[in-house]
């Protein structure tokens, strides 16, 4: 079973326990947290697509109609220049629906969307009161909040990340900055970014839902059509988030996948053991 | 203000309470336990394996509630649409309804505008728009009244009848645009109590006998209306917009104007009013839409 013991009296090697027989694990996620992550993926999948579904019936960029082919939508725009710019999409069958039939539902089904959209969006809405609770009861919320020194770490880390390729190329040295938090500061500054993000799509997709009952807080953002709009720019920030957190956790290996799923990490030591000083 | 020597000043200058908080937020070093390696791989087979199968399950319910257009897109086909898909997505919907109601009060106005702020308000008649051929002859009947009479209006029984009322509200459709535009007309209130509907109704089916579809055919289109909110003080049966009378892309020439629910439940030349206990039919409700609409 699962031996607790404080780090200064680990068995030594005298111990009668031979020491390569165990190993040394840190918890790094609530199971809370955990199954509010994974579930956030078919969630947040569910309201993109809905979204953009949805997005369709009455786009947020229009121009003037074209006189020729009657289009306003600049998203229907996007995808003609797709077909006629992309190699084998030119006999595409649909030019203008080309973004709808891949980013959304699909073009011309607002009801269903609509019925999709809000079965995901109250699903989100619990899934963050878990993760808020999960955060809470395994303490992880204070690894997310802010330093004063993060400005300055995450512009380091950002010199890390982009340097990162351009040496592995060059097969020069690299060296991961320093830190003794759970986090580095970029990380920091994404994990915490992403649930503010969730609460802000939450209260403008509820001030375009309910414009009139809550219109103290359609007008916070502006207003109707303004918190539409932030609404909108808001989905591109989760898209944009999940880039580099796709590449970063495949680069970083098995551990960091792994405590997510089961919530045990080996690397038990903070990156200033394992990296170098400069 | 240094106190003493080999202290920072600010460290002096931090209050007992926010070290208190410092401490608080202060991030914990983490536990190490020591776990025989067997034990974290049983773990770790434990863990991915369920999560194997709450990625199967998240996709069955994807295959599951996405229709098959969508599906078609991916390769898929089902050949089967289960009753249960309907009936989950339609509690979703109704949860959502309830929501709505709840937020609704009657002594809550929605936000009023200046004339400088009136947008361009399009037709977006569902379907075909009608010739005016129907405003000589068009009357208000209304059904379900506490007398068993049934009561049929013309616009001038109407505005001479009542006082008309003006607001410049949004419109909100549930396509996603709106429109701000300054409306008038009678309260739909005054009249409920001028002819009041039978004790034991809860509900108009407000309806347009002139509707078209998109091919020019008669299409009636009928919609339902919660009493509580057919009594709200903005709820006007209106008869102008922007100061003049309404046009035909409108609803010539008695339109409901309900701000407080989405722009379909705006009923454009109405035709008939009839009061019910029950909840009556509704046009875009039978269509996939929600029912109660209020937003």
């Amino acid at each position: 079973m699962i031996r607790s013991t404080p780090p200064d009296c680990e068995p030594k090697s005298t111990s009668a326990v031979p020491q390569r027989q165990h190993v040394l694990v840190v918890k790094r996620h609530h199971l809370l947290v955990r199954w509010s992550h994974w579930l956030n993926v078919p969630i947040l999948l569910g309201l993109v697509l809905s979204g953009i579904s949805i997005y369709w019936s009455s786009p947020v960029y229009q121009h003037k109609p074209n006189p020729t082919t009657g289009n306003f939508d600049v998203a229907a725009d996007i995808g003609i220049w797709i077909c006629a710019h992309v190699p084998g999409l030119h006999h595409y069958s649909d030019p203008p629906d080309w973004i709808y039939n891949h980013l959304s539902l699909g073009p011309g089904m607002l009801a269903l969307a609509l019925r999709l959209h809000w079965l995901c969006a109250y699903s989100f809405m619990l899934n963050g009161a878990v993760y808020v609770a999960g955060l809470v009861l395994g303490g992880g919320w204070r690894s997310l909040l802010p330093r004063r020194t993060d400005v300055l770490d995450a512009l380091k880390m950002f010199r890390y990340y982009i340097g990162f390729p351009f040496a592995k190329l060059l097969r020069r040295k690299w060296l991961h900055p320093h830190f003794n938090t759970k986090y580095n500061a970029l990380q920091r500054a994404a994990y915490f970014s992403v649930p503010v993000a969730g609460c802000l799509s939450v209260a403008t997709g509820w001030a375009i839902h309910k414009p009139m009952q809550l219109h103290w807080l359609a007008a916070m953002f502006g207003g109707y059509n303004a918190a539409r709009v932030w609404h909108f720019w808001l989905m591109w920030l989760y898209v944009l988030f999940l880039v580099p957190h796709l590449i970063l956790v495949v680069s970083d290996g098995w551990d960091t996948l792994r405590s997510m799923i089961v919530g045990w990490s080996t690397r038990v030591e903070p990156r200033a053991a394992i990296a170098h000083d400069h | 203000m240094t106190t003493k020597k080999n202290s920072h000043p600010s460290e002096v200058a931090k209050s007992a309470p926010m070290k208190k908080l410092e401490r608080l937020i202060a991030e914990q070093p983490s536990q190490k336990i020591q776990m025989a390696p067997t034990r974290l791989h049983q773990l770790t087979r434990r863990d991915v394996l369920l999560f194997g199968a709450g990625a199967l399950a998240a996709l069955a319910g994807g295959g599951f509630l996405l229709p098959q257009d969508t599906l078609s897109r991916l390769g898929v086909r089902r050949d089967m649409d289960p009753p249960a898909k309907e009936w989950f997505l339609n509690k979703a919907l109704r949860i959502d309804d309830d929501v709505a109601e709840a937020l609704y009060s009657v002594n809550r106005s929605v936000p009023t505008y200046t004339k400088s702020q009136i947008t361009p308000l399009k037709n977006n008649y569902n379907g075909a728009t009608p010739g005016a051929g129907y405003i000589p002859g068009w009357n208000l009947t209304l059904d379900g009244l506490a007398s068993g009479l049934s009561i049929s209006l013309d616009i001038g029984n109407l505005t001479t009848r009542f006082s008309s009322h003006e607001q410049i509200t949004r419109l909100v459709c549930v396509e996603g645009w709106s429109a701000v535009a300054w409306w008038s007309g009678l309260r739909f209130d005054d009249l409920l109590r001028a002819y009041p509907p039978m004790s034991q109704a809860k509900w108009a089916r407000v309806e347009s006998s002139v509707n078209l579809d998109a091919s020019g055919n008669p299409d009636p289109y009928f919609m339902s209306l919660d009493l509580a909110t057919a009594r709200h003080p903005q709820t006007l049966l209106a008869t102008h917009l922007n100061g003049h009378p309404l046009t035909v892309d409108h609803g010539a020439p008695l339109r409901l104007l309900v701000p407080v629910k989405l722009g379909l439940k705006n009923v454009k030349a109405v035709t008939r009013i009839s009061y019910a206990a029950e909840e009556p039919r509704d046009y875009w409700a039978e269509r996939g839409y929600s029912r109660y609409d209020g937003i």
